[in-house]
């Protein structure tokens, strides 16, 4: 049994063996389509909800700006950390990355929204602000005064006895101007995010 | 151009020393930083070595939002990597701070406030493709003519 030593020989010095086993370099690797990227439009209709900008846990990652051609998302790179939050929080399927609607589509699944009011009474001196600046509140009393008191209980923040209190909690639409408004940090709203099967039912 | 000037553009498109500092990160960048040196990525076909020394470094990876134990040390560690050299920073943490970047928090992103920053790849983290994309696009801006650009 000879050893084939000259076929072996050959196939070495061929020169396109040389040249790939010393230039050729692993390609520069592609990033698959599926993988989640920054979140790119659509093109459908945004609806100014803003569901994206409260699921975004990064801060300053997502705005909703207005353009000639209506609303639009706008994401911030160097902020963004691509989670996808917001392209599945959005009701209208505005935004898109890698493979979120398609699975959110076969698995029948959303985000559903709630929120809670903490309001910490050992730091809240009444002052009203909160309920003030509420535009819900402003929606049902629009003659609310300075500090915060008014006559009918179907406020969503309202304040008696020198303390904020939380009325109707299922009214709050969750956009923390009360938070940003309160001075003393007293008043807490957390954005409870939830994925829940089936159809989406009207609220 | 003189031979000395094309030798020494041949020399440094083929050998980039990296070293890398994190000023306070989660550690997700660094494993990526990591993974660009595993044989998928292989960071050293390019003639890119991490070597984390830098005295004899070209570029800085700088990795993390920033915390105040870095004051001083990240300059001083800049002033010592010889010139012609470049920082990148890697994540959303050294750009804006990334999800730290909230009141109460003690980061003080960005990092170009402290040094110079000449190519941000952002991301949380980057993918390694990324960041070899990123490293290669500068080196050659940077490296190329040095001395010449200098002068
Ligand atoms: S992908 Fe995540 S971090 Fe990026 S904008 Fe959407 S929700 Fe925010
Ligand atoms: S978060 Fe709720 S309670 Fe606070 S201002 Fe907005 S709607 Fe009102
Ligand atoms: S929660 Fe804050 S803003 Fe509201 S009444 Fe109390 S102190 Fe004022
Ligand atoms: S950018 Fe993200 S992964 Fe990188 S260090 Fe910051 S938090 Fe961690």
């Amino acid at each position: 049994m000879a050893f084939p030593i000259i076929p072996y020989i050959q196939e070495v010095t061929r020169l396109e063996w040389l040249r790939k086993f010393f230039f050729v370099k692993t390609a520069p690797l592609l990033t698959p389509p599926y993988f989640r990227g920054f979140p790119e439009l659509t093109g459908k209709t945004c609806t100014h909800a803003l569901f994206c900008m409260m699921a975004c846990p990064a801060p300053g990652a997502i705005d909703v700006i207005r353009t000639p051609g209506g609303w639009q998302p706008r994401i911030h790179m160097g902020h963004c950390i691509r989670c996808g939050l917001c392209v599945e929080a959005c009701p209208n399927g505005v935004l898109t990355s890698g493979r979120i609607l398609e699975s959110m589509f076969y698995d029948n699944t959303r985000l559903s929204f709630s929120f809670r009011i903490d309001v910490n009474t050992d730091l809240c001196m009444g002052c009203g602000n909160c309920a003030v600046a509420c535009p819900v509140n402003k929606l049902i009393d629009a003659q609310m005064s300075h500090g915060g008191r008014a006559s009918t209980d179907e406020l969503l923040l309202k304040v008696s006895e020198g303390k904020c209190h939380v009325l109707h909690v299922e009214k709050c639409t969750g956009c923390k101007t009360c938070e940003n408004h309160c001075p003393n940090e007293a008043i807490r709203v957390s954005r409870l995010l939830e994925a829940v099967h089936g159809q989406e039912e009207e609220v | 151009m003189s031979i000395l000037q094309s030798v020494k553009n041949l020399v440094r498109s083929k050998s980039i020393h990296v070293a890398y500092v994190d000023v306070g990160s989660c550690n997700g960048c660094d494993i990526e930083v990591l993974a660009c040196l595993s044989p998928r990525y292989d960071i050293e076909q390019y003639g890119i070595y991490v070597h984390n020394n830098p005295r004899e470094a070209d570029i800085l990876l700088v990795i993390g939002a920033y915390t105040p134990g870095w004051e001083e040390k990240l300059h001083t560690l800049w002033e010592k990597i010889p010139d012609p050299k470049v920082a990148i920073a890697v994540g959303n943490c050294p750009i804006s701070g990334c999800l730290f970047n909230r009141p109460h928090t003690l980061v003080d992103p960005p990092v170009s406030k402290h040094i110079p920053i000449a190519a941000e790849v952002p991301g949380c983290p980057p993918r390694p493709t990324e960041i070899l994309a990123a490293v290669l696009s500068v080196a050659p801006l940077v490296f190329k003519d040095y001395e010449v650009a200098k002068r």
